[in-house]
């Protein structure tokens, strides 16, 4: 019975299954098995008790994340959707919610794990889709767009709520700067109980999302809504402040906090080092951007140069155009190929009207009476590829020309500024961030926390979120004394959501949606938001496509027995283990598929189903109706006996052997009594 | 530590492996963990193809996504 109770309690963690209790119930049958006079029951006793000391916190991971990263519990195996989501959000229960048009359901969930769920579905750089399995058979899943519909759906309709808070600790932190890390490390250490505070130099809340991002990706009203929900936790605001200046850390810890989490982002911009640089006119994007989005609709001249090829270069030659300037160029030292900024920004930037000059070396800003009147260029060649295939733009001799230009932007990078945090005994790294673990945060000071683009120099929106998630555990665990971890936290399994049925050809012959846009010439003239957003027929119809890798492990057991086993190659699944990158096409199942049933019966996780149905037997994946037949009854006593290509198969297999009753179909049943009867003329009594 | 060598930038949907520890003082030892998996390139510098800067790589399969220094990485086909 023992053993009995341990097996179940195991079983329990290994499928999701397991509670609060059942680390401790485990111990206690362990230790009870201990006292047995059975030897084997001691030597299970043991090997529990020694598993239970040396991987216990990998069974607590399993109860408190529902999701075995190394794929070894079926049931647990966590989609990659949601692993390679920096914040961990439970990515295929959401998008099932909103397959069944339960925004506010959905976006409740996603706000375990990321109280951003309006602006990543705007401008999220969706590490998820590079892994969507989905993409493997045609296109991702538009997790991004699908997540911004879901959350202005739930606001819109009042629905957007914020998790319960724990009870109040009375323990005191704060958080030094409003972007993405700190707002985040602030939402869930209040989720906490704890009090938080914070710091910001800055007159609005949101750091780079605030005054990085052009309104025309991100409209302010965005970042204001999910804000407010942040401070609707009891988080307390001070703008306008400047950590190092305005308060010391000296001062704060006289105010009664006990830990602070540095998130002051990365504003400060690389020079260009080249003469002229200090005149008025040459700006840097940073700061361009930032006022920009604090109001100033002032165009810093008519001829705008930007310098660089980046996304942020991009971003202030769209805002450049959208202020009036008449003439935008935006000027690389290299080709096109070599430009970083993310392609579609690119031609958008173009349709709306930007030039593009490249192969080209700004070495001189030139000026008129006090004023820049142009920039004076090298043209470049790329050299030859080197040893490692990378090609260095070589100034041309003889080449150097001025562009004309009233005012130039300069985006060549951006770096931490570090005034302030001289003297709080933090360790940096050669590249001005600061050296802190990423896994806790810690910053290898009592109580001094680190996160976001202060430790990675500049990053993600989402891998900010990340930072601050992660930094509010590792403040949590040091105020309560709990020793930190050493690996990265395994995602939560927020849900297990049943699912959708759809026959296999129409699964196929869903295609993601393209976003629609607004047009260049009103883009040209105004910051509304360029992407307009999807309908919600066409984000409940995306969401539809998911494979639900949440449930399926993708082993290929199914394919590999229906091939190997059965002989009958009837799963066309190339995105399973073992394909090598052969296609998918779900719909094949239904033209060689006998249901048999082989491949349900051995999968892990119950993805792949075989069902009765009234008249008829289904086959089905992941809510995909793969293949269905009319079940055919025995002439005896009318039980389903099988769809007829699954009798066919098995009157081939048979037929070497016996005949089949002169073609009369019968069930086991009565197949064993007709057969009793025929060989002994003697009736079987009934059961 | 060691000097870089000059290497064609990570852009963004590069599938490169994590063929070694890294050198950068940046690199943590949780990292040793993914040190043969291969991923995708889902955030390079993208504003000077930075050589020094972190990029961010979702490895395949559950491993999650990491930023990484650029001398652990290689591209692969």
């Amino acid at each position: 019975m023992r053993v009995e109770k341990a097996l179940v309690l195991i079983r329990d963690i290994a499928e999701g299954r397991a509670g609060g209790d059942h680390l401790r119930d485990l111990r206690g049958v362990a230790e009870s098995l201990l006292d047995r006079p059975d030897p084997e029951a001691n030597k299970l006793g043991q090997e529990l008790l020694e598993a239970l000391h040396l991987h216990g916190e990998v069974f607590q991971s399993h109860i408190l994340s529902r999701n075995c990263p190394t794929g070894e519990c079926d049931y647990l195996t966590p989609a990659p959707c949601q692993m390679a989501c920096p914040s961990g959000i439970d990515v295929p229960s959401y998008v099932a919610l909103i397959a069944e048009g339960k925004y506010d359901e959905a976006v409740n969930l996603i706000r375990q794990d990321n109280p951003f769920p309006w602006v990543c579905g705007l401008v999220c750089t969706h590490p998820c889709e590079f892994v969507c399995v989905r993409g493997k058979v045609d296109s991702p899943i538009a997790i991004k767009d699908l997540k911004a519909f879901a959350a202005e759906r739930a606001l819109s309709e009042g629905r957007y709520m914020n998790p319960p808070k724990e009870p109040e600790t009375g323990h005191k932190v704060c958080v030094v700067g409003a972007g993405p890390a700190g707002l985040t490390a602030a939402y869930f250490l209040a989720l906490k109980g704890h009090s938080v505070t914070v710091i910001e130099a800055l007159p609005v809340a949101g750091g780079m999302m605030m005054v990085g991002i052009p309104r025309f990706r991100l409209p302010r009203e965005v970042i204001d809504r999910e804000v407010a929900f942040i401070e609707e936790l009891g988080v307390e605001f001070r703008f306008n402040t400047r950590f190092g200046v305005d308060v010391t850390i000296d001062s704060l810890r006289k105010e009664g906090f006990e830990a602070f989490f540095i998130a002051i982002g990365a504003h400060s911009s690389f020079k260009l080092a080249i003469p002229g640089e200090d005149l008025p006119q040459v700006i840097d994007a940073v700061r361009f951007l930032q006022d920009v989005a604090m109001g100033s609709r002032r165009k810093p001249g008519d001829r705008v140069i930007v310098v660089g090829g980046g996304n942020v270069a991009i971003d202030a030659a769209r805002t450049l155009v959208r202020l009036g300037c008449s003439e935008v160029t935006l000027l690389y030292r290299r080709s096109r190929a070599e430009m970083p900024a993310n392609v579609k920004e690119v031609k958008q930037a173009e349709e709306e009207g930007v030039r593009l000059l490249f192969l080209t070396i700004p070495i001189e800003v030139i000026s008129e009476k006090g004023r820049v009147a142009g920039l004076k260029c090298l043209r470049a060649k790329l050299a030859e590829a080197d040893s490692r295939g990378r090609r260095r733009p070589i100034p041309v001799d003889g080449s150097d020309h001025i562009l004309p230009a009233d005012a130039v932007i300069t985006a060549i990078g951006q770096r931490v500024d570090t005034t302030g945090l001289e003297n709080l005994g933090l360790k940096w790294t050669s590249w001005d961030t600061i050296l802190a673990d990423t896994i806790t945060a810690g910053a290898g000071q009592e109580g001094m926390f680190a996160g976001g683009d202060v430790v990675l120099g500049p990053a993600t929106v989402v891998e900010a979120i990340g930072a601050g998630k992660r930094a509010a555990e590792g403040i949590d665990r040091f105020l309560k004394g709990i020793p930190q971890p050493t690996m990265p936290a395994v995602p939560v399994r927020r849900a297990r959501i049943t699912f959708w049925e759809m026959p296999a050809s129409k699964k196929m012959d869903l295609k993601r949606p393209d976003m629609p846009l607004l047009g260049p010439e009103r883009r040209r003239v105004t910051f509304q938001q360029v992407e307009l957003g999807l309908t919600e027929e066409e984000v409940r119809t995306e969401a539809h496509r998911c494979l639900r890798c949440d449930i399926c492990k993708r082993c290929g057991k199914c394919v590999a027995i229906c091939r190997d086993k059965m002989g009958i190659d009837a799963l066309e699944l190339g995105y399973v283990e073992g394909a090598n990158g052969l296609p998918t096409d779900l719909r094949r199942t239904s033209e060689r598929c006998i249901l048999c049933g082989a491949c349900a019966a051995n999968c892990p996780t119950g993805a792949m189903r075989i069902e009765d149905r009234g008249d008829e037997r289904l086959l089905i994946l992941c809510g995909t109706i793969m293949q269905r037949e009319r079940l055919e009854r025995c002439q005896g006593c009318r039980a389903p006996v099988g769809p007829s290509r699954y009798l066919d198969y098995v009157r081939r297999r048979t037929e070497g052997v016996a005949l089949a009753f002169g073609g009369i179909l019968l069930c086991e049943e009565c197949a064993r009594k007709a057969t009793a009867q025929s060989k002994s003329g003697i009736s079987v009594p009934e059961r | 530590m060691e000097p870089r060598e000059e290497k064609e930038p990570f852009r963004q949907g590069d599938r490169v492996q994590i063929y070694r520890a890294s050198n950068d003082e940046r690199w943590e030892p949780y990292m040793a963990q993914y040190i043969g998996m291969k991923g995708v390139v889902t955030d390079p510098d993208m504003v000077i193809n930075d050589p020094e800067a972190l990029v961010e790589v979702t490895l395949e399969g559950t491993g999650g996504t990491h930023r990484f220094p650029q001398d652990c990485l290689r591209k692969v086909g």
